[in-house]
């Protein structure tokens, strides 16, 4: 693949996701057991004198904007088993002081900085590795959502609570949960975006990258904080939703090249678009019924990991 | 530079740098040899302030290498590994390119000097044509020279080099020496390479360092340091050592049977 060649499918693929990102808004937006025309909706969101816009505007619009949110914190963190941490910490406190629910994205936050930890501090073995990295994910992971679900055997009064927290059904969202996770999760865009020329650095070797300069493990703490602060702001309002963070970077990769400045925002509209479809594809296709996204996803993600394993491609970290 | 009395272990019970101490000269090319194991990479990594010496010290420019800030040190010195990995859609010039980071800070856009010292590197390294050439285009040597393209932009008077000819074929080893070798007398680098091939180190090196079981057990002008002895005390290897007007120094290993069967041996057995 040429340079000149890379840049020119970069070029297609961003066009090529955010046309797929803007249908899938207007599919999402405009389908389900209220049905208006796009017209109608654009004029009764203006006058607010249309009661079914009104409807869609409190119910769904919420849940569409938290999904594309969540999809994209969740791609761009990218680090794996960060996100089961954040739920169970996020639960913990839940179902103990159910009166913090609103600090919910500060206890993910630390909930999923230490599941980093964990996971960093368990695959470290002279470097990393990733495919070292995502086994431990997976088992740390598998961990936290073991606590996590034994807290739904305890017959109290939070267990619906907590079932918010552990599986991402994104309906119920109010603009409230919207304005978290814009604020949170724009937050921790920006500040990935403010760090991708030292990501552009640390796919080198770490000897590599000190050699440079560069105070290697200050760096990928920094880095890592980033991405505990989106995982955590996705996981604390859109619930736990496995895969994502692992299959859209390795396709974007493969689509735009490994030059994070371009990663990132690719990864970010790639991210929303697949919660999005997901999320509409669950509420749609066996309606009145939902699948939640994250079972959607842990369908797609686990072959998906599969295919990845047997390919040999996580084995070194292109 | 200078190391004195420098100790590196990761463990505590084989030590794999006792006690080490010598200089390295300014301006010239030092070679380091020895077996398998002997601390080669490892006194590399200690003088390019990788590995930090359980005991001792390294001094550079007068002060202690461990309190110098990363950034500082990257400036003084810049090192090719042996074995380096990178996005294969990455660009020569990007990478190149990263050789600027100790010079400026993160954000802050380009300056002239960090251009100029590209197009030196890039110059240095006849990588001009390919720069916009992602690097898994390019054969064993070009990246090779990418990657020593990446330590010249640092602009640095001092160059590590870690065994820099493995992996390659033998054009491209020589390709590779002759153009650290020229660089290194244009520019009055102190560069400092591991490698494997004594005649490679004889030819290439004013200053020779050997090294066996942590310590060092030769330093000094390869002429005068290599022999026969030497090489067999070192390498445990049984070796011819000549002159010729053409090659210079070199030195050739052979078999012990052989040679005692060999009709030459009344000519060399003096020298064995």
């Amino acid at each position: 693949m040429r340079a000149a060649g890379t840049t020119k499918r970069s070029l297609w693929s961003f066009a090529a996701v955010f046309g797929l990102l803007a249908a899938a808004l207007l599919w999402s937006v405009l389908s389900g057991s209220l049905q208006v025309n796009l017209p109608e909706l654009l004029q009764g969101l203006v006058t607010g004198t249309n009661d079914n816009v009104a409807i869609i505007r409190d119910l769904r619009l919420p849940r569409v904007i938290v999904a594309m949110f969540s999809g994209a914190a969740l791609a761009v963190s990218g680090v794996i088993g960060i996100s089961s941490g954040a739920g169970f910490v996020s639960l913990t406190m839940v179902t103990i002081f159910p009166a913090l629910f609103f600090w919910m994205p500060l206890f993910a936050f630390l909930g999923g900085a230490f599941a980093c930890l964990l996971v960093f501090s368990l695959s470290w073995k002279s470097g990393l590795q990733p495919l070292r990295l995502i086994l431990v994910g997976i088992a740390v992971n598998a961990t936290f959502t073991g606590l996590g679900q034994s807290f739904n055997y305890r017959g109290s009064y939070a267990v619906t609570m907590v079932n918010m927290a552990t599986t991402s059904v994104f309906n119920l969202k109010t603009w409230e949960d919207v304005r978290i996770i814009v604020l949170y999760g724009s937050i921790g865009l920006i500040l990935a975006l403010l760090v991708s020329p030292w990501c552009n650095v640390l796919v080198l070797q770490d000897k590599t990258a000190r050699n440079l300069g560069m105070h290697v493990s200050r760096v990928r703490i920094a880095v890592s904080a980033v991405a505990v602060l989106l995982a955590a702001t996705a996981t604390a309002i859109g619930g736990l939703i496995a895969f994502v963070g692992l299959l859209v970077p390795h396709i974007a990769r493969l689509l735009v090249g490994s030059d994070h400045k371009v990663l990132i925002p690719f990864s970010a509209l790639a991210g929303a678009l697949l919660i999005l479809v997901a999320d509409t594809l669950g509420r749609t296709l066996l309606a009145p019924v939902e699948i939640p996204a994250s079972i959607i996803m842990t369908v797609i993600g686990g072959p998906f990991l599969i295919f990845l394993l047997r390919k040999g491609e996580v084995n070194h970290g292109d | 530079m200078e190391i004195k009395e420098v100790s590196f272990s990761y463990h505590r019970k084989k030590k794999l740098l006792e006690q080490l101490s010598l200089t390295i000269p300014q301006g010239c090319t030092t070679a380091i040899i020895g077996p398998n194991g002997s601390g080669k990479s490892t006194l590399l990594g200690v003088l390019a302030a990788n590995y930090a010496p359980s005991s001792g010290t390294v001094i550079l420019d007068g002060q202690d290498l461990s309190r110098y800030k990363t950034r500082e040190v990257a400036r003084k010195l810049a090192v090719v590994h042996q074995h380096n990995t990178a996005p294969g859609d990455l660009t020569v010039e990007k990478l190149a390119s990263f050789g600027r980071l100790p010079h400026r800070a993160l954000l802050v856009p380009e300056r002239e000097a960090d251009r100029e010292a590209l197009e030196w590197a890039l110059e240095c390294t006849d990588l001009q044509d390919k720069r916009q050439k992602p690097l898994a285009e390019l054969s064993g040597g070009e990246r090779q020279r990418v990657w020593l393209a990446l330590a010249l932009t640092q602009k640095t008077p001092i160059l590590f080099l870690d065994e820099p000819t493995t992996y390659l074929d033998i054009f491209y080893q020589y390709e590779m020496l002759d153009l650290i070798q020229r660089l290194g007398q244009e520019h009055s680098l102190t560069v400092v390479m591991v490698l494997h091939d004594i005649n490679q180190a004889i030819h290439y090196s004013d200053h020779l360092i050997a090294m066996k079981d942590g310590q060092v057990v030769l330093e000094g002008a390869p002429e005068e340091i290599i022999t026969a002895e030497s090489v067999k005390s070192i390498y445990g290897v049984d070796v011819v050592v000549r002159k010729e007007q053409e090659t210079g120094l070199y030195i050739i290993p052979v078999k012990k049977k052989k040679i005692e069967s060999s009709k030459l041996r009344q000519k060399k057995i003096d020298k064995i």
